[in-house]
């Protein structure tokens, strides 16, 4: 009798293993197929059916590439892939996902020139001289949308030229009781305010800023970074951003300048998606973030595209997949129309029927190139092109700790030049 | 059918005893939880970085810099006051709600189901539930503002607040524990002894002191020591809430910035020191609290 | 008095749980504006649009916590039993060094050891499994178990282990026939605990299972949360369908809960 039980326990015990065992073998795949595992994120704008959808598209060119996808289980897909690397399950092909750290390990695959043939900007986000994730949009971050039944009510006829006019622009906006500047405390609704002070402030006066910094020649405490801190801070202090919005999420951030509860919302152009759903009735206009002089600075980002890993098991099925998958046209358009994005493929020109929002900010990107005026955009850069692994997230909280007043600039300064000194060890 | 095994020899028997009744959930306890913490100690003594080359020996390096790191000692703070709010305010609470409910019938009862549904739930939802109540404009300041609160605060927002709301959402949580432990407690109380003292002439206060509360201690060792496992592993509501903020660090508990120093910055070697200290620390807060409780524990 | 004060007490308690109920009746529109109002007319929309998502969400991780849950719990009330009454049993400094080793580990928080669990998972060829997850659960609250069925065992007479002894039961019989039911009350404290914890249990899953192996029902909500931000009702819906069986299997073993944690500390 003991010993039947005790068998028992010791056969469960025992089972497990060999049960697995059994699954951990190759995937059951029918003869020729080749399986890949596709790294994707939800967003309101980007449903499951609209992934499904892009995927059929490319399965359906090459039929002999089965593919699994996986899903974020939040919008940081970036932190995911971390996730699964560290645990031995790195996808093959992942989308928009920073490839810094990711490519210095060597865990991804570098495209050749030749395979980079179809892009506009192929060496953007490169790291070391490669490119890891094709450069295959480009974004404006931040664009500057308002509320233009919320402008008229202050009476405020004109868009702002200027820093000085924005600022009485908010003046206004507020003395009528309305919130100038919508915001929320995550990377994607503070990020781009911020970007947008700092693409004036600093990268108009030095493009090559971030790179000056990897190499040491700047520092965060020199007068241009933290004359944006000054700026980000005193937009607080003045009432112009409420320093309640730093619990939203980006959801709810979004949702508050759609209910026009504040009349300016600094945000990546992927809102246009948003904007130009036939559900939103919202008059909507948009400017670049003003400079002190009232020159044109376009903040903006080109990469965002799919990144292969180089020890993927099917890498030329990845490979494969991935530049089909970026280059259907079918999925550009789908992406210029669902997430605003602007493609970087040579040839390539947006649908005639993308919505007036699109349309708007395609242009006033078009005329940033025409003027020369197009810098990076702070701390959404990819590569060498950006900070540091791990510093990003500390500029996130310090632009929360801005707003609420928890730090004055000079401290953001030095905690950031102390966290970028930590990074580089 | 009689086995050969009660004729081994007594050393034999003790060592089949240890190995058919104890051997396979040592053998798990050891794989999953003891092997880890060694595999975490080698690491913390090097600079591992899973996205680098070289994997440096840096010896006691890690453990110099955490000691002096603003960072880790702000979690450590968190961790600590989350912990004090965790640990007291339901046992506080909790034997109050349940000296309330200490009556027998059906009312009181399903009272007391109600306040141990929180329990069950599980903290993701927990955590959309109140973001969704504290928001600026959430349920709470609408009806602050109702009231005739101009300015209500920003539970979440606001630095000053964010660590105590989150506190009184893990309290609101693990409540219900309390009440059900206590209540059993209560009840377990033999009314013969509260009468005779109240003969004696003992006030309400005095009795309560003298036995209620004497009585109670293994209700109070249980509660301290499930809220003391629930508030060292808070972690999804910092996670889901506020992602350790607003802004650096105002609500990163340790066990937040392990995975994040591991995941997000990459530095293996530096999360695993840290788990390190914080295991030595939980070790010795639970030794000692286990220790105490154990003292205060009156046999019948 | 003391009806109207806790039933007072209660209600504002109970306003949370109130409107996570009310809201899954509501459309997304009248959440946002009213979210205390009932829901009238109450709507069964969220709750269908939550179970006939097309990816099937729901179910799989449904299926999935079914299983991880319910393996978990039997493997470990079987093995912290065992343990629990070895460790109550027996004398001597290796019982006590094994407590103290056992205890050590209750209270450690699963996301400090996780990046090496992950190590331990992949050199036995378990990541990303479902047994991986059913024997890191084993491994991790086994303690906790432990630390019910010894405090329970002390409460047992050991004279009735010991007169089946005599009478030429092995140990594995007497454990199996004679202890084992006397900790019927500590058994189901056990379940509940370890049921619920391991079910709502949301870091474990999402990183030893992965992506790949769908989700559990903690990790399908929050995946959720970043696809119906602006739709709560659907995600009103899906924390509501997630959350009634852990509740139902709690109140079913309600009664005994409460006697398994304290019968053995208050030898009542």
């Amino acid at each position: 009798m003991r010993r039947r039980l005790l068998t028992l326990g010791m056969a469960v015990l025992l089972a497990a293993p060999t049960l697995a065992a059994c699954e951990v073998g190759e995937p059951n795949t029918p003869a020729g197929k080749k399986e890949i595992t596709f790294l994707v994120f939800e967003t309101p704008n980007l449903t499951p059916q609209y992934w499904d959808a892009a995927i059929k598209r490319v399965t359906d060119k090459h039929p002999d590439i089965t593919v699994k996808k996986l899903v974020s289980p939040d919008q940081d897909r970036t932190t995911y892939a971390k996730q699964l690397l560290s645990s031995g399950q790195f996808p093959d092909v992942m989308i928009a996902v920073s490839p810094a750290g990711f490519a210095e390990g060597g865990n991804l695959y570098a495209w050749t020139p030749e395979e980079l043939k179809d892009f506009q900007f192929p060496t953007n986000g490169a790291i070391k001289g490669k490119v890891y994730q094709l450069p295959a949009n480009t974004q404006t971050i931040p664009t500057v949308y308002y509320n233009k039944d919320l402008f008229a009510k202050a009476g405020i006829t004109g868009e702002p030229k200027t820093y000085a006019e924005l600022m009485s622009a908010a003046q206004k906006l507020k003395a009528n009781g309305i919130t100038p500047f919508v915001t929320a405390g995550v990377h994607d609704s503070i990020g781009p305010l911020w970007a947008g002070i700092l693409a004036t402030d600093v990268y108009a006066k030095n493009p090559n800023w971030m790179h000056d910094r990897r190499a040491g020649k700047v520092k965060f405490c020199d007068a241009e970074f933290k004359a944006g801190a000054t700026k980000l801070a005193d937009l607080a202090r003045q009432g112009y951003v409420d320093a309640k919005d730093v619990s939203r999420d980006y959801a709810a951030g979004q949702q508050a300048f759609l209910d026009g509860k504040g009349a300016m919302y600094a945000m990546g152009n992927w809102l246009a998606g948003e904007l130009d759903k036939p559900t939103t009735k919202l008059h909507v206009g948009q400017f670049a973030w003003p400079a002190d002089d009232g020159k044109l600075v376009i903040p903006a980002f080109t990469g965002g595209g799919l990144l292969v890993s180089a020890k993927a098991k099917n890498l030329d099925a990845a490979k494969t997949f991935a530049l089909g998958f970026q280059l259907d046209k079918g999925n550009l358009d789908n992406s210029a129309k669902a997430d605003g994005l602007f493609p970087a493929i040579k040839g390539y020109t947006p649908p005639s029927d993308v919505g007036a929002a699109y349309k708007l900010g395609y242009d006033l990107y078009a005329q940033g190139v025409a003027a020369n005026a197009v810098v990076p955009a702070f701390g959404f850069e990819a590569g060498d092109d950006g900070m540091l692994p791990g510093v990003t997230a500390k500029w996130d909280s310090s632009a929360v700790d801005l707003v609420t007043g928890k730090k004055t600039a000079d401290q953001v300064c030095a905690f950031l030049d102390a966290e970028w000194a930590k990074a580089a060890t | 059918m009689r086995s050969s095994v009660s004729r081994r020899p007594m050393i034999g028997r003790r060592v089949w005893h240890f190995v058919s009744f104890g051997g396979p959930g040592t053998a798990v306890y050891l794989c999953f939880v003891l092997a880890p913490i060694l595999i975490s100690l080698g690491y913390s003594l090097t600079n591992y970085n899973p996205f680098r080359d070289e994997t440096h020996f840096v010896g006691l390096d890690n453990y110099r810099v955490l000691l002096t790191d603003e960072e880790f000692l702000t979690s450590l703070r968190v961790t600590g006051i989350l912990t004090a709010i965790v640990v007291i305010v339901p046992n506080v609470a909790g034997l109050a709600i349940a000296a309330l409910l200490d009556r027998q019938s059906w009312f009181f009862s399903s009272l007391r189901t109600v306040f141990f549904v929180p329990v069950v739930l599980s903290s993701v939802v927990v955590s959309v539930i109140w973001t969704r109540l504290l928001d600026n404009d959430g349920l709470i300041n609408q009806t602050l503002r109702a009231i005739g609160v101009d300015e209500p605060p920003g539970w979440l927002s606001d630095p000053d607040y964010a660590l105590y709301s989150l506190g009184g959402i893990l309290s609101w949580q693990m409540l219900g524990f309390c009440v059900v432990i206590y209540l059993a407690g209560l009840q377990h109380i033999p009314q013969e002894l509260l009468e005779a003292a109240a003969i004696d002439g003992a006030g309400p206060v005095r009795r309560f002191w003298r036995i209620t509360w004497p009585l109670l201690a293994p209700a109070l060792t249980i509660n301290t020591v499930i809220l003391l496992i629930s508030a060292f592993k808070v972690f999804d509501h910092v996670q889901i809430i506020t992602r350790g903020g607003p802004g650096s660090g105002t609500t990163a508990t340790i066990a937040y910035n392990v995975l994040q120093t591991g995941f997000v910055a990459n530095r293996q070697g530096f999360a695993s020191a840290m788990a390190i200290l914080m295991l030595v620390i939980i070790a010795a807060l639970s030794g000692v609290a286990l220790r105490l409780l154990q003292r205060r524990e009156v046999d019948l | 008095m003391r009806k109207v004060l806790a039933l007072l007490v209660a209600t504002v308690f109970a306003v949370p749980l109130y409107v996570a109920v009310v809201n899954v009746f509501k459309d997304g529109p009248q959440i946002s504006k009213s979210p205390a109002s009932l829901p009238i007319p109450p709507t069964l929309d969220n709750i269908r649009s939550a179970l006939g998502r097309s990816d099937r969400l729901f179910w799989v991780s449904l299926t999935n916590s079914l299983i991880v849950t319910s393996l978990s719990i039997a493997v470990l009330t079987v093995l912290s039993a065992m343990l629990g009454h070895y460790l109550a049993r027996t004398r001597g400094r290796w019982t006590r060094a094994l407590t103290l080793l056992l205890l050590s580990g209750l209270m450690i928080p699963p996301q400090v050891i996780l990046m090496p669990v992950t190590q331990v998972l992949r050199a036995v060829g378990l990541m990303t499994t479902v047994p991986g997850l059913v024997l890191f659960n084993v491994g991790y609250y086994v303690p906790f178990g432990v630390f019910v069925f010894t405090g329970f065992v002390r409460a047992i007479p050991v004279e009735l282990e010991e007169s089946a002894a005599l009478d030429g039961a092995g140990r594995g019989q007497t454990f199996w026939r004679i202890v084992f039911p006397l900790m019927r009350p500590a058994t189901a404290s056990v379940l509940i605990f370890l049921g619920v914890w391991i079910w709502n249990d949301f870091i474990d899953p999402l990183v030893i299972l992965g992506p790949s192996q769908g989700t559990t029902v903690t990790t399908g909500i929050y995946r959720s949360i970043g696809q119906y931000q602006v739709d709560f009702g659907a995600m009103f819906a899906m924390m509501f369908l997630a959350t009634l069986p852990v509740l139902i299997f709690f109140l079913l073993l309600q009664r005994h809960f409460v006697k398994g944690l304290t019968g053995g500390a208050t030898k009542g």
